[in-house]
């Protein structure tokens, strides 16, 4: 397999050139920024083509302001533990732009090939695309071998080389290392669910926490970067997952951030700044009257930046025919507020409920009434369709009468 | 209502007129046209609508035409339970009256407008237009069939008989539902409009999803290969490795064992040499034997091959003198036939002479014949061309000689025949135009004494005696084209006459009889000279004779020929009819020439036979010239193969001669080399140095097989080619590793993931649009099912009343078979009748009015127990029905009449004979 000459090696050279001493005035200090998961070039169905074309934008935004703030915070630079791109076979429009937006970064960044764009055959970091464009202070781990960044800082990294690892993807980037030479910071870049955390639901060989904690007390590393997991995990004071820079999911707890790291001779000090812009959230109505109505309706006011959230709605209960079309028509206007408003299909079981003042309202007689009656009992002995049916007929009705 | 009087006064031809109406029962009106049957029903109609100063062209139209009057209308009737009486004036006078008594038997009257307003009020309360307009049938609209659902007594009815409202508020909601129904599905069921474009275009984003995922599967499949690709690579490449190894392992022995195969190469080399060297010897010996073998041959074939030379060059100059001795003989014979064919030739040119003269003298004869014949045919043909008469011109001139005598004929019998005789001394002098004394005589200019003349007189004839008298005597109005005739018909002879160039008639005939023997003789003549000319012409083969037998030209011959005449007689009264015959000046001359003597017979037969003697003779020469030319062949071929056999015998022994000198020449040089006494010890002495070094040979070849040197080059090549197979296995390997790296490569550029990914996000967005579109189609497909079944179900039901009623009637005109089908609007869609269920649009005309007729009788039934009850009023109706149906459809209007009040407007009264219990009121005119 070809491998990436040189990568730590060209990197000392290019700050040795002139920002080394800025980084090493700290006192035997060293900070880095340290994120993951861009998935650059992920798409998210639910967000519909308008949306989808926002956020992603919002996601290249999200590592540009990365760079913000490794300049804010003097970061010596920055490491992407893993899944930079969602595929190996991205358009060439998401290489590009993330090669744009990687130049707005303007210290080191060193990129680690995650389980999306693994080492394998026909990787993107392989390719003619990503080797022709890519910024010179970019660099991606292609082996396990550690390397000194900056003075006192190695790096090793696990890079994945195969979506379907058969062993611990973290190991190769630590098992074999004698401990850091004194003075030295070693930082393992890995990626990969953590056999603790995933509760034994992964189906693949996942990171041995216990033997990671073993790697940093005996010395042998100083902290652990780790990727996959899209929200910020303290795993222990030294192993942290960053996050994903900007949300993917409603179900991620702390996504868009980026991790600040400062490592001296014995402490670490670790800060979550959010770099990410979107919402991704989930809400659960209960319906059943005009108040649990209007309460829907508030909730949905008092959300911030609308026009950049995502929201899943799952409802339940039944609602009067009347208030069942307030509802809808609710939905469909919030959704073109928000990003994307979604009734959670799986979890969406409003029904109609017609009481026998709904049909008297309408004042249908002989046919007409028979037939919504009918209707009106199918929904009540649980035909779905029926629903539908009973919410169309009164609306036709009124608008008739 | 009831109607109860009608008071048409100066209503369009109705001057006035009352007519009173049963309230109930069956009343026929009867009365002729355009006494004002239907005026009664437009009068009720116009006392309602229209108030007294109306000035609208309908109360203008039914002042009668020139009468300066008041049309009124007075109608009494029961309405709401009130008996009214209503009248209206307009035009003139106007007025209008209203009276009323109530149940109570209270009276109200109104006059003017509040008249008006009151009587329109009470009619509009309780009156359904629609039911009034249903039963009220006015002329020509029997065969409408009534569309009732609008009647509010009607709805009223059906609804207090079957308990099922009538819907006709849910219309509006019922056609919302058609339409969102429509939006989606068609009439039949199938997905329409949007649905269906949005299930197309579903399909299309499944089809393109489905083809990105298929793509971005072979990738990953690329992926996998390429990972198994790369760890076999990995393993071969160990393997080819390790295998490199143990082929140095072998090139190591190899360089131990490369020396003793090289001792036991040159051994091998010298056990070939000293091979080589036995082989030569061996082949030295068996060279000086044969050597000595052919000296041997070679010497006694020499000594026998010069005695044959001897004897056969004795025996050739022998045959060379027999063939001198033949040729003279022969030049001998040939000389004795050189004259015997003279001889010949000299008696064959005699009798050729004698035979030329022969028939010179038959080719004379038949000149001299020749000649008489040419003459006559030119004689005959001067005579064809002198005669112009044939057939056609005698039967012209026969016609036209008919007619000159028809038309004197005519002539004579058309004009007067005078005789004039003089009969005293006086002269009688005559004279006048178209006179004609017959025969061509001349009319003398008097008469002699006692001569008499008669003559036609076809112009003016005077006679007179000078002096005394003068008679005139003038031919007739027929006379001058009586002569006109006779002259155009002799012109005619003449003319025809003139143009056969003969004098008359029989001339005529005689020319035409000499013609036709003319003709034959020119025939005959013809026939006589193509028998002579058959073979040539005789002149030409005369001048031939002539010229081969040398006869010049001479005196003029003995005997004088006759000029020939030809065999025709001249024609009588003809002119100059022939010309002297002259003869061919370009014929042969033969008179020129001197005829031979007549030959003599006997002497050609001499010369004849002295011919054939000569032949004889010659032939007999030539037998023997044969057999002199056959002896001198033989002769010379038997010379020809002594001569040949001596020549081979003289080569034979010369070519011994050689070949023995140079086995002796061969023999001496070999043993120049060695000595025969020296050639077999070399050959021992080569046998004992090959057994030598194949000893030698043997003792090696068992170090070679001890240390198995052998073995070891097939093992290093063996390996060599195993090495060489892994290398081409590794090379295939890396080849398809670099081919699945590059599809990855071309794969990445393509960004096939991102492809597949924006594939499934458009279809989940194509898909749920499509399923937001199923939920709306299929509720909208719902409900208008839902609704449809239940509008369909109370459509039964609330038109069963009308149905049960009109198949009642029915049935009493039709039958039990008969049955009938409502649709919405209550009015009859189909009906049946044993057992056959058509359209109503299908029925018969006739059946279609009794139809339309029974269900305004099913109708006014239905409504006749309530208030809201109108009579039922047919203006001229059953126009279309037979006799049979007539009774039936009477009988059903008379029953008609016990529910309710039925009025009929007829000018045939014959048509509802058969109503039962009707009240006939005739209107006279």
């Amino acid at each position: 397999m070809a491998g990436i000459p040189g990568v730590v090696g060209v990197l000392v050279g290019w700050l040795s050139a002139g920002r080394v001493s800025v980084l090493t005035a700290m006192n035997d200090s060293i900070t880095f920024l340290h994120s993951s998961d861009w998935q650059l070039g992920m798409m998210r169905r639910f967000l519909g083509p308008d949306g989808q074309a926002r956020w992603a934008q919002a996601r290249l935004d999200a590592v540009m302001r990365i760079g913000e703030v490794a300049k804010q915070t003097s970061a010596a630079f920055v490491v992407v533990t893993g899944d930079v791109f969602e595929h190996n076979q991205v358009e060439r429009q998401t290489i590009l732009r993330a090669c744009e937006a990687l130049k707005r970064i303007e210290v080191p960044v060193v990129l680690l090939p995650g389980n999306h764009d693994a080492l394998e055959p026909g990787s993107l970091w392989t390719s003619s695309q990503w080797l022709g464009h890519a910024p010179e202070h970019v660099k991606v781990v292609t082996d396990t071998l550690p390397r000194e960044i900056v003075p006192g800082v190695e790096i090793v990294g696990a890079p994945w080389r195969s979506r379907r690892p058969v062993s611990d993807p973290a190991a190769p980037g630590y098992a074999d290392l004698a401990p850091a030479p004194a003075g030295t910071k070693r930082i393992l870049l890995a990626h990969g669910q953590l056999t603790s955390l995933s509760g034994g639901m992964s189906d693949v060989p996942t990171i041995d926490q216990t033997s990671l904690e073993a790697a940093v007390t005996d010395g042998r590393l100083h902290y652990i970067g780790l990727g996959d997991r899209h929200s910020t995990t303290e795993v222990t004071d030294r192993i942290w997952f960053s996050g994903t820079q900007e949300v993917t999911a409603p179900e991620e707890t702390h996504p868009g951030n980026v991790l600040k790291v400062t490592l001296t001779a014995e402490e670490i000090e670790v800060e979550s700044i959010r770099v990410g812009a979107w919402h991704m959230v989930e809400h659960h109505a209960e319906l059943y009257d005009e108040e649990s109505l209007t309460a829907l309706e508030d909730w949905f006011a008092e959300l911030p930046e609308k026009e950049r959230t995502y929201v899943r709605l799952a409802a339940d209960g039944s609602l009067p025919l009347p208030l069942l079309s307030r509802l809808d028509a609710m939905v469909d206007a919030q959704g073109e507020v928000f990003a994307s408003v979604e009734r959670w299909a799986k979890f969406w079981t409003v029904r109609p409920a017609p009481d026998a003042a709904d049909l008297d309202a309408l004042q249908l007689s002989g046919p007409a009434r028979a037939a919504m009656e009918e209707l009106r009992q199918a929904l009540a002995g649980g035909d779905e369709g029926a629903g539908a049916a009973l919410t169309l007929m009164h609306r036709l009705a009124r608008d008739a009468g | 209502m009831r109607l109860h009087s009608l008071t048409l006064r100066n209503f369009r031809g109705v001057k006035d007129r009352t007519v009173d109406l049963p309230a109930i029962g069956t009343t026929v009106v009867v009365g002729d046209n355009e006494v004002g049957k239907s005026s009664l029903v437009e009068a009720f109609a116009l006392v309602f609508d229209f108030p007294d100063d109306s000035k609208s062209t309908r109360i203008r139209d039914i002042q009668p035409v020139g009468q300066d009057v008041a049309p009124e209308v007075t109608v009494e009737l029961t309405l709401g339970g009130r008996e009214l009486a209503y009248t209206k004036r307009w035009l003139k006078n106007r007025s209008t009256e209203l009276s009323i008594v109530d149940s109570d038997g209270r009276r109200q009257t109104w006059t003017g407008r509040e008249a008006h307003n009151e009587a329109e009020r009470l009619f509009a309360e309780n009156v359904d237009p629609v039911l009034w307009q249903t039963l009220m049938v006015g002329q020509g609209q029997s065969l409408v069939l009534p569309t009732p659902a609008d009647a509010e007594p009607l709805i009223t009815a059906v609804t207090a008989e079957s308990g099922t409202p009538v819907d006709g508020a849910s219309m509006p909601l019922v056609t919302a539902v058609e339409h969102e129904y429509l939006r989606y599905w068609t009439r039949g069921g199938r997905p329409h409009g949007e649905y269906a474009k949005s299930a197309a275009v579903v399909a299309t984003a499944e089809l393109a999803a489905e083809q990105a995922l298929k793509a971005m599967d072979e990738v990953v499949a690329d992926i996998r290969r390429a990972e198994r690709l790369a760890l076999d690579l990995d393993d071969l490449s160990s393997r080819l490795g390790d295998h490199l190894k143990s082929v140095e392992d072998l090139r190591e022995r190899k360089k131990a064992t490369d020396e003793i195969l090289l001792r036991r190469d040159s051994i091998r080399s010298r056990a070939e040499t000293a091979r080589a060297r036995l082989e030569n010897h061996t082949r030295t010996r068996l060279e000086r034997e044969r050597l000595l073998a052919d000296v041997e041959r070679f010497t006694k074939a020499d000594a026998e091959l010069a005695e044959r030379r001897t004897d056969s060059e004795t025996v050739a100059r022998k045959a060379a003198e027999t063939v001198h001795a033949a040729e003279a003989a022969l030049a001998e014979v040939v000389e004795l036939k050189d004259e015997r064919r003279a001889q010949v030739q000299d008696a064959e040119r005699l009798v050729s002479l004698l035979m030329d003269r022969a028939e010179l003298d038959r080719l004379t004869g038949q000149q001299a014949e020749l000649v008489d014949v040419r003459a006559r045919i030119a004689a005959a043909g001067t005579v064809l061309d002198g005669i112009k008469v044939d057939d056609a011109i005698v039967a012209e001139l026969e016609d036209a000689r008919a007619k000159v005598v028809e038309a004197r004929a005519a002539l004579a019998a058309g004009v007067p025949e005078v005789l004039v005789r003089r009969v005293g001394a006086e002269a009688v002098e005559l004279s006048g135009t178209g006179l004609d004394a017959g025969s061509g005589k001349k009319v003398p200019g008097s008469l002699a004494e006692d001569g008499e003349i008669e003559l036609l007189v076809s112009g003016e004839l005077v006679v007179g005696v000078p002096g005394q008298v003068e008679v005139k005597v003038r031919a007739g109005g027929e006379a001058a084209t009586l002569r006109a005739l006779v002259d155009e018909a002799v012109r005619r002879e003449k003319d025809l006459l003139k143009k056969a160039r003969v004098k008359d008639l029989p001339a005529a005939r005689e020319l035409l009889r000499k013609g036709d023997l003319a003709s034959a003789e020119l025939q005959e003549a013809r026939r006589t000279e193509r028998s002579l000319t058959a073979g040539g012409d005789p002149a030409e083969r005369i001048a031939l004779l002539a010229a081969r037998l040398g006869i010049v030209e001479g005196e003029e011959p003995a005997e004088e020929r006759e000029s020939k005449q030809p065999a025709v007689e001249a024609v009588p009264g003809q002119m100059s009819l022939f010309e002297q015959f002259e003869p061919d000046e370009n014929a042969f001359d033969f008179e020129d020439f001197e005829v031979p003597a007549p030959m003599d017979v006997g002497e050609l037969a001499v010369a004849q036979r002295r011919q054939e003697d000569a032949r004889s003779e010659l032939a007999e020469v030539e037998r023997l010239l044969a057999d002199a030319e056959f002896a001198a062949a033989q002769a010379r071929k038997a010379a020809d193969e002594d001569r040949s056999e001596a020549q081979q015998a003289r080569a034979r022994a010369e070519l011994a001669g050689e070949r023995l000198t140079a086995a002796v020449e061969a023999l001496e040089a070999a043993r120049a080399v060695l000595a025969d006494e020296d050639v077999d010890s070399a050959e021992v002495e080569a046998t004992a140095e090959v057994e030598s070094v194949l000893d030698e040979l043997t003792a090696v070849q068992e170090q070679v097989d001890a240390v198995g040197a052998d073995e070891v080059a097939g093992e290093l090549a063996d390996a060599l080619a195993v090495a060489t197979r892994l290398q081409g296995e590794r090379d295939v390997l890396r080849d398809s590793l670099r081919t699945t790296e590059g599809r990855l490569e071309q794969s990445g550029r393509d960004g096939l993931a991102t492809r597949r990914d924006s594939a499934e996000l458009d279809l989940a967005a194509i898909r749920a649009e499509h399923e937001s579109l199923k939920r709306r189609a299929d509720a909208a497909r719902r409900v208008y099912e839902t609704l449809g079944r239940h509008r369909a179900e109370a459509q039964t039901k609330y038109s069963e009343p009308l149905q049960n009623r009109i198949e009642a009637l029915g049935r009493s005109v039709y039958g039990p078979s008969f049955r009938v089908w409502l649709d919405d609007d209550l009015a009859v869609a189909e009906r049946e009748l044993d057992g056959a269920r058509l359209r109503v649009e299908a029925l018969s005309t006739g059946a279609h009015e009794q139809l339309a007729i029974i269900t305004r009788l099913a109708i006014s039934h239905l409504v006749s127990t309530g208030d809201s009850s109108v009579p039922v009023i047919f203006d001229d109706a059953l126009g279309w029905s037979d006799k049979g149906r007539l009774r039936d459809m009477g009988a059903l209007l008379g029953r008609a009449g016990d529910h309710g009040q039925v009025i009929i407007l007829t000018c045939m009264p014959e048509r509802y004979e058969h109503v039962p219990k009707a009240t006939f009121i005739k209107l006279e005119a």
